[in-house]
């Protein structure tokens, strides 16, 4: 068991070794540079830039020296805003990538999870079919769509929330919604079938046929099996929730990580562009990680597997 | 002759689905005393499991008891409500089924398993429950029981987790086992060390055992009585050993016959019949075994051949043991000794 947790930590520092090299020499094959903008710049500026962040040095010193920034926690200076580092970036905007996030984590598991048990519970009854067609919609229309309606909606026409920014608390409502409709309706649809295969499962009979009230029944024996498969993508959901976000940072002008990507891209701001790949994919692998030591627990068949 | 534990009226059950309704069980009848084992026997497909599932309210939601009654000790089974039929599920009746792999909840532990059951029908603290499974562990004869008691289902073979599903059924001292082909999932000799365990433990504890099975070596060497199924109906009954010695249904003797020779000890399945079983979404009017029948006559077709009692105690549905039907040998003639 510690062996095997110790053997997907080396593997997670494996990966990211992987990506983060990737990454460094994608993102200096790409011609032109940060300061190549409309405007030409002066060569004793230009050089004196490149001194600066020894942009001059054989590519393989600046990869070791950007290796050398990561070990210690460093992504290194932006291009683009003087005096800031990539660190103090994502420093900024996590707390407001965070909160939206969490909520929306919130709204997928607790709303997700339970649709998906009342539609399986009123399998082709009305319930089910009104969470099936709310739940298609969801995962069929694009974030976007819905966060740009909504807004028409709810913040123009209604008025209800605020339009942009989390000054006020309503301001979360629509940006949460639009990050978490697709997942909650993913989620409600995941959880129904799987607990519609549990159901069907020799075990169910089993516990039945031992006497069992309904309740234990579905509980203790449908539900901790049938949400392993839930467990499985909330890893991915999660990294997805928080990364995924920068359109709906974008569309909503929130100051979280997302929107500064998006800027950076916009900017050709390349040690942030890297910096905040890096990160996302550091946050993606840790979800995954903490999923995984959660699928342990709740399946005591995969302890056994990875055991031998 | 003692009272009955179980006597089955006249089930019958049937499944709706899109294509139309399937008669699984179509007017079974029979009884079961205490302490006797009743084995079960027909091809796939011939409504055993149907049967015994009707009893407990185990079937699935499209399947529903049509007509019958089910008087377990006095109390008509297939009129208990809800509440009722769980109190009885796992406490006075207990059930084994075929595949011990999948009967198990894999994220359970063993014990835990066991546990739940007697926690459910039994007014005791945890800790006697651990201990009353330890003790079924060792009834079952599962090594170190109570360290097993922590081990999940994957961790045990097909036969030690059929020992766990024994003793599950065995938690609360059922006064009726339902056994659903326990060993069909399993090797050759783990069957005969279930069976054999089956059987010392029924003589232990005296509890009715129904054994559904198709293998007709186990019926001769565990029961007391055979129902031979076919089409949701039972084509004869009888002591295990007049079963045998003098199968009077067409059917039966051809199941016997299927066989090369009991005696070796070689356990056959039953090689089937040419031909295949009705179609119970239109099961025929006559004799549901009439098409596969060397036997068949143009009475077989028209209607169905009641249950005529060749012998006290055996039963046999076909119209070869009418009056005015022609004579066969073995069947409404006695084959020469
Ligand atoms: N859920 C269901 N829906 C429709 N038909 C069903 C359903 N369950 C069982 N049946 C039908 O009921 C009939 C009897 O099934 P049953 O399981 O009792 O057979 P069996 O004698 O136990 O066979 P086996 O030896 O294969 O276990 C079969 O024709 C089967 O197709
Ligand atoms: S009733 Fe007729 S068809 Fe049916 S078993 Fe007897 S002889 Fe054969
Ligand atoms: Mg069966």
């Amino acid at each position: 068991m510690t062996a095997y947790v110790l053997q997907r930590l080396a593997l997670m520092l494996v990966t990211l070794f992987a990506i983060i090299t990737l990454t460094f020499f994608l993102m200096h094959a790409v011609p032109g540079g940060p300061f190549v903008s409309d405007k030409m710049m002066a060569p004793e500026i230009q050089a004196a830039i490149n001194a600066k962040y020894h942009l001059d040095d054989p590519i393989w010193v600046q990869y070791l020296n950007y290796l050398r920034g990561i070990a210690t926690f460093d992504l290194g200076p932006s291009f683009k805003y003087a005096g800031m580092s990539v660190n103090e970036i994502i420093a900024q905007g996590l707390p407001t990538t965070l909160k939206v996030g969490v909520l929306a984590l919130i709204c997928v598991v607790s709303l997700g999870v339970p649709l998906g048990i009342v539609a399986a519970l009123n399998r082709n009854r009305w319930p089910d079919t009104l969470v099936m067609v709310i739940a298609t919609i969801g995962v069929a229309v694009p974030s976007y769509v819905i966060a740009t309606v909504a807004l028409y909606f709810f913040a123009l026409r209604l008025g209800w929330v605020p339009t942009f920014g989390l000054d006020d608390w309503r301001g979360y409502f629509l940006p949460v919604f639009a990050l978490s409709g697709f997942w909650i309706s993913f989620i409600a649809r995941l959880a129904r079938s799987s607990l519609l295969e549990t159901l069907q499962m020799d075990y169910m009979t089993t516990a039945k046929a031992k006497g069992l009230k309904p309740g234990q029944i579905l509980f203790k024996h449908g539900l901790r099996n049938s949400l392993i498969p839930v467990v499985t993508v909330l890893g991915p959901v999660v990294a997805n929730l928080i990364t995924g976000s920068f359109v709906i940072e974008q569309i909503f002008a929130l100051p979280g990580i997302g929107r500064h990507f998006v800027l950076s891209i916009t900017n050709r701001d390349y040690t942030a562009i890297m910096g905040i790949t890096i990160f996302y994919a550091a946050v993606l692998m840790v979800m995954i990680f903490i999923v995984d030591m959660l699928y342990l627990v709740l399946d005591p068949r995969i302890k056994y597997r990875e055991a031998r | 002759m003692s009272q009955p534990l179980l006597s089955v009226r006249d089930l019958r059950t049937s499944f709706f689905t899109s294509r139309g309704e399937v008669q699984a069980v179509r007017g079974v009848s029979f009884e079961l005393r205490p302490g006797e084992i009743l084995g079960i026997v027909g091809e796939s497909g011939s409504g055993k499991s149907i049967t015994c599932m009707s009893l407990l309210g185990l079937l699935k939601s499209n399947g529903k008891v049509i007509a019958g009654s089910a008087l377990f000790e006095g109390e008509d089974l297939l009129q208990l409500d809800d509440r009722d039929l769980r109190r009885l599920r796992g406490d006075e009746i207990g059930m084994i089924f075929q595949d011990p792999m999948t009967s198990l909840n894999p994220t359970l532990t063993v014990g835990e398993q066991v546990i739940e059951t007697i926690l459910r029908h039994r007014r005791i603290s945890r800790a006697a429950a651990r201990q009353r499974a330890t003790e079924l562990f060792e009834l079952v004869r599962i090594p170190s029981a109570a360290k097993r008691l922590r081990s999940y289902p994957h961790e045990f073979s097909g036969g030690m987790r059929q020992r766990v599903m024994i003793a599950m059924a065995l938690s609360c001292d059922p006064k009726l086992l339902i056994a659903d082909e326990p060993t069909t999932a399993l090797d050759v000799t783990i069957q005969r060390q279930i069976l054999a365990l089956l059987r010392e433990l029924q003589s232990r504890l005296g509890m009715a055992v129904i054994l559904i099975t198709h293998d007709l070596g186990v019926i001769a060497e565990t029961a007391d009585r055979v129902l031979v199924m076919y089409g949701g109906m039972v084509m004869e009954e009888a002591p295990v050993r007049r079963m045998f010695a003098r199968p009077s249904h067409p059917y039966t003797r051809g199941l016997l016959a299927s066989i090369p020779d009991l005696r070796d000890g070689t356990h056959q399945r039953l090689t089937p019949i040419p031909g295949s079983p009705p179609d119970m979404r239109r099961p025929p009017a006559g004799c549901p075994f009439a098409p596969r029948c060397r036997n068949a006559m143009a009475q077989c077709v028209k209607a169905l051949p009641p249950i005529y009692e060749v012998d006290a105690g055996h039963g046999s549905r076909c119209w070869l043991h009418h009056a005015e039907a022609p004579r066969v040998e073995g069947i409404n003639e006695l084959v020469p000794a």
